[in-house]
């Protein structure tokens, strides 16, 4: 139980933490390690061989995707997606989840069970509301992407338009976060960083400790550099913010004469991150390019596999380094106090911020739940599947693949507080910092703890491609071939196919050479509006017969505009803003719930008021998509 | 609204549909009510653990977590109907507008 021992670098004794030492903790080694070890070559290896599985499994999808039209191959993968890979593919989230939620477990103890929870009926929600429907429809009207549902269903090519508008304004939003996610996890695996947090967020500057004794390098004296401690893993957005908080810590002579040095440290948009940007945007693109939505798709089934093996490893070896979740928490509460073990969570910043009240925990009950279910990524996912059998059997796959994932990471994390002590600004790194750490003295141990570091980039790699996929199929499908170029061969939508994926790369990285902030809430933003404004539509689209054009359009604008017009007000300041997220970039929260319940709801009042007040849809076209199968061979009128 | 001469694919769908909204509705409503109730608001005295889980998260989270897993299980494998799903529109009819 004491493996880390002899090498932990500032041992505690039980009393440091409070502990009653006669107590049944005895056995447990209460102290933790402070740590951030530079990254050294296995991580970077396991990044490579990454890389290199996934333009292999490109090039597979390729030759798979190779037996009908180019359309329906590379936007469909010709319907063909079998149970295991739906299942671990189309609702499980991006690599965000895996990078962002152990964070928040580590950072605010229990309660974090609580608000991943949702997950327990994300299955049968993500599969049994929607999917046999969507399979059914999108056969009946030949649909290779969800605007052409849309279209086809209400026979209204504006409708579809409307809906490629709106799936690519959301998309935008992800790839960009999503490409700056992966170039600063392949930043962070560099060889010498000191930050191994595989966190999607990046600001512009940050004095690490490495960048910190770097500068005695380059001729500051050893007594400022020490007075830097101060700023030490604090993050700023701008040269300006660093130079304001420099004056507050040198004297005026000194910020005059070592700003530059100072700032040039400081600098995270390094060549670094800009040699990972450039490789992870030519590698996602390339491997998207050659095998489609197949490629997208099998990527995603690899690193979902890479997540469990890996979860699994990490859950025997931190639970038998701690003695398990009892002990930790004990351990933890009797230092940190009892929101570590109960609601609304410990707050690590002491500002009183509450992390989940239970208005909070009651919204993201939805959230996980319709945005699984309003995913237009995942729309597309179902109408691959094979068959309702298919369907059927990826609700219980996926049942049990997030019952091995998720409480178990929570327990992970637990026990992690127990051993390693991060500071605030590094929590994103505590699974990285758990694989090294537990995996050291194991035979192999590196090529482990590589392994497990690098599913989360497979993961952010999978999410980026199957959004290139969407983006493309609405440029291509949705836009070029209904509106300028109905009768374009395959030959001419394949060139502007792999137009529109290396425009999408090319401007992915123009974007982030000097990124955005805010980054994990714009992800949450585009996440739950594109559930706002497809969902109901969606639901309404395949079992309500007197939906209307009219009404959809309502819908979708209702639940968008909702959206949009909640994150503006409290992005000005309005209403509560101790809750949720820390960022200038927030919602408000109208009445402490999240603003997708209310665009969820005023979707639906639209959607329902609109529909009712407007001429039903003609009967042929209502009857060939819900009753019994038309002959095909017979034209409609 | 319904037809007599309606697909019993669409039949089928909607019906587990609303099964689902179901169990949705009652999974929410027993988590965030026992752990509203039993998981805020309390001293560290008063922690007490189920198996290494904090007591309100073992009956608050785990319990139904696994609950849900053994009624996807029964929904997949034996509630939850096949149909067939009829023949794919062929490409090149998809010129007739109906959104191929």
């Amino acid at each position: 139980m004491k493996i880390w021992a002899k090498n932990c670098p500032s041992r505690k004794t039980n009393s440091d933490w409070g502990v009653d030492p006669m107590n049944h903790l005895i056995s447990l080694p209460l102290f933790a390690v402070k740590t951030t070890q530079p990254s050294d070559f296995g991580t970077l290896a396991a990044l490579v061989v990454f890389i290199v599985a996934s333009m292999w499994i490109g090039w597979l999808a390729n030759k798979a995707m190779q037996k009908s039209s180019f359309m329906k191959g590379f936007f469909l993968g010709n319907r063909g997606l079998g149970a295991w890979a739906l299942a671990l593919t189309a609702t499980v989230q991006s690599g965000g989840t895996f990078m962002g939620f152990p964070s928040l477990v580590y950072s605010h103890g229990w309660v974090v069970a609580l608000w991943i929870c949702g997950y327990m009926v994300v299955p049968i929600t993500g599969f049994g509301i929607l999917g046999k429907r969507m399979a059914h429809l999108s056969r009946r009207t030949g649909a290779i992407t969800v605007p052409d549902l849309f279209r086809s269903r209400f026979d209204s090519p504006m409708l579809g338009l409307l809906a490629s508008l709106l799936i690519m304004f959301y998309m935008s939003f992800m790839m960009v976060a999503q490409f700056k996610a992966g170039a600063v996890v392949m930043k962070h695996s560099w060889p010498g960083s000191d930050s191994r947090g595989l966190s999607e967020d990046l600001p512009a500057f940050k004095l690490t400790t490495n960048a910190r004794e770097s500068l005695k390098d380059r001729g500051v004296p050893a007594e400022t550099v020490e007075k830097l401690v101060a700023l030490d893993d604090k993050g700023f957005d701008s040269e300006k913010d660093l130079r304001a908080e420099l004056s507050k810590v040198l004297s005026e002579e000194g910020v005059k004469q070592h700003a530059v040095a100072i700032v040039g440290a400081a600098e995270q948009l390094d060549w670094h991150y800009l040699i990972g940007l450039g490789v992870f945007t030519l590698t996602v693109v390339s491997y998207t390019l050659l095998g489609g939505f197949l490629a997208a798709v099998w990527t995603d089934l690899f690193q979902s596999v890479m997540m469990l093996v890996g979860v699994m490893l990490l859950l025997v070896l931190v639970v038998s380094a701690t003695g398990g979740p009892e002990a930790a928490t004990t351990a933890a509460v009797a230092k940190l106090g009892p929101t570590y073990a109960y609601g609304p969570g410990y707050d690590p910043t002491g500002m009183g911020r509450q992390f989940l009240p239970v208005s909070l925990a009651f919204s993201f009950f939805w959230v996980w739940v319709y945005s699984g279910v309003g995913s237009p990524a995942g729309m597309v996912r179902i109408m691959a599947g094979k068959s309702t059998g298919v369907i059927r059997r990826s609700i219980y796959l996926l049942a049990g693949y997030n019952l091995m994932i998720y409480l178990p990471l929570v327990v992970i994390c637990i026990c992690g507080r127990a051993l390693i002590d991060l500071p605030a600004g590094k929590t994103d790194s505590i699974i990285p910092e758990l694989s090294i750490f537990t995996t050291k003295d194991l035979p192999g141990g590196s090529l482990i703890a590589g392994l497990i570091l690098a599913a989360p980039f497979g993961a952010v790699m999978a999410t980026v491609s199957s959004y290139l996929v969407v983006i493309a199929s609405g440029l291509v499908r949705d836009v070029y071939q209904r509106f300028i170029n109905p009768h374009a061969p395959q030959q001419t939508l394949r060139r502007m196919s792999y137009m529109v994926m290396i425009g999408v790369g090319v401007i992915a990285i123009l974007a982030n050479i000097r990124p955005v902030a805010y980054l994990q809430v714009i992800v949450v933003f585009s996440g739950t509006g594109a559930a706002a404004t497809f969902c109901i539509p969606a639901i309404m689209l395949a079992f309500w017969r007197r939906a209307t054009v009219a009404g959809m359009i309502a819908s979708m604008l209702g639940g968008a505009g909702t959206m949009v017009m909640l994150y503006i007000l409290g992005s000005q300041g309005f209403g509560e803003q101790n809750i949720g997220a820390a960022s200038a970039f927030r919602p408000y929260f109208l009445l402490g719930v999240d603003p997708l319940i209310w665009g969820l709801a005023v979707s639906l009042i639209a959607g329902v008021v609109i529909s009712l007040s407007t001429t039903p849809p003609p009967a042929e076209t209502v009857s060939r998509l819900f009753d019994v199968e038309p002959k095909l061979t017979e034209k409609p009128a | 609204m319904t037809t007599s001469n309606e697909d019993p694919a669409v039949r089928s769908a909607r019906r587990e549909a609303w099964v689902v909204f179901g169990i949705w509705l009652a999974a929410l409503t027993y988590t965030i009510g026992y752990c509203s109730q039993f998981g805020y608001g309390r001293s560290a005295e008063d922690l007490k653990f189920v198996l290494g889980f904090p007591d309100w998260v073992f009956w608050g989270v785990l319990t139904p977590w696994v609950v849900c897993s053994a009624i996807s299980l029964w929904f997949g494998a034996t509630f939850m109907c096949d149909e067939d799903l009829g023949e794919e529109l062929p490409e090149q009819e998809d010129e007739l507008g109906l959104g191929g």
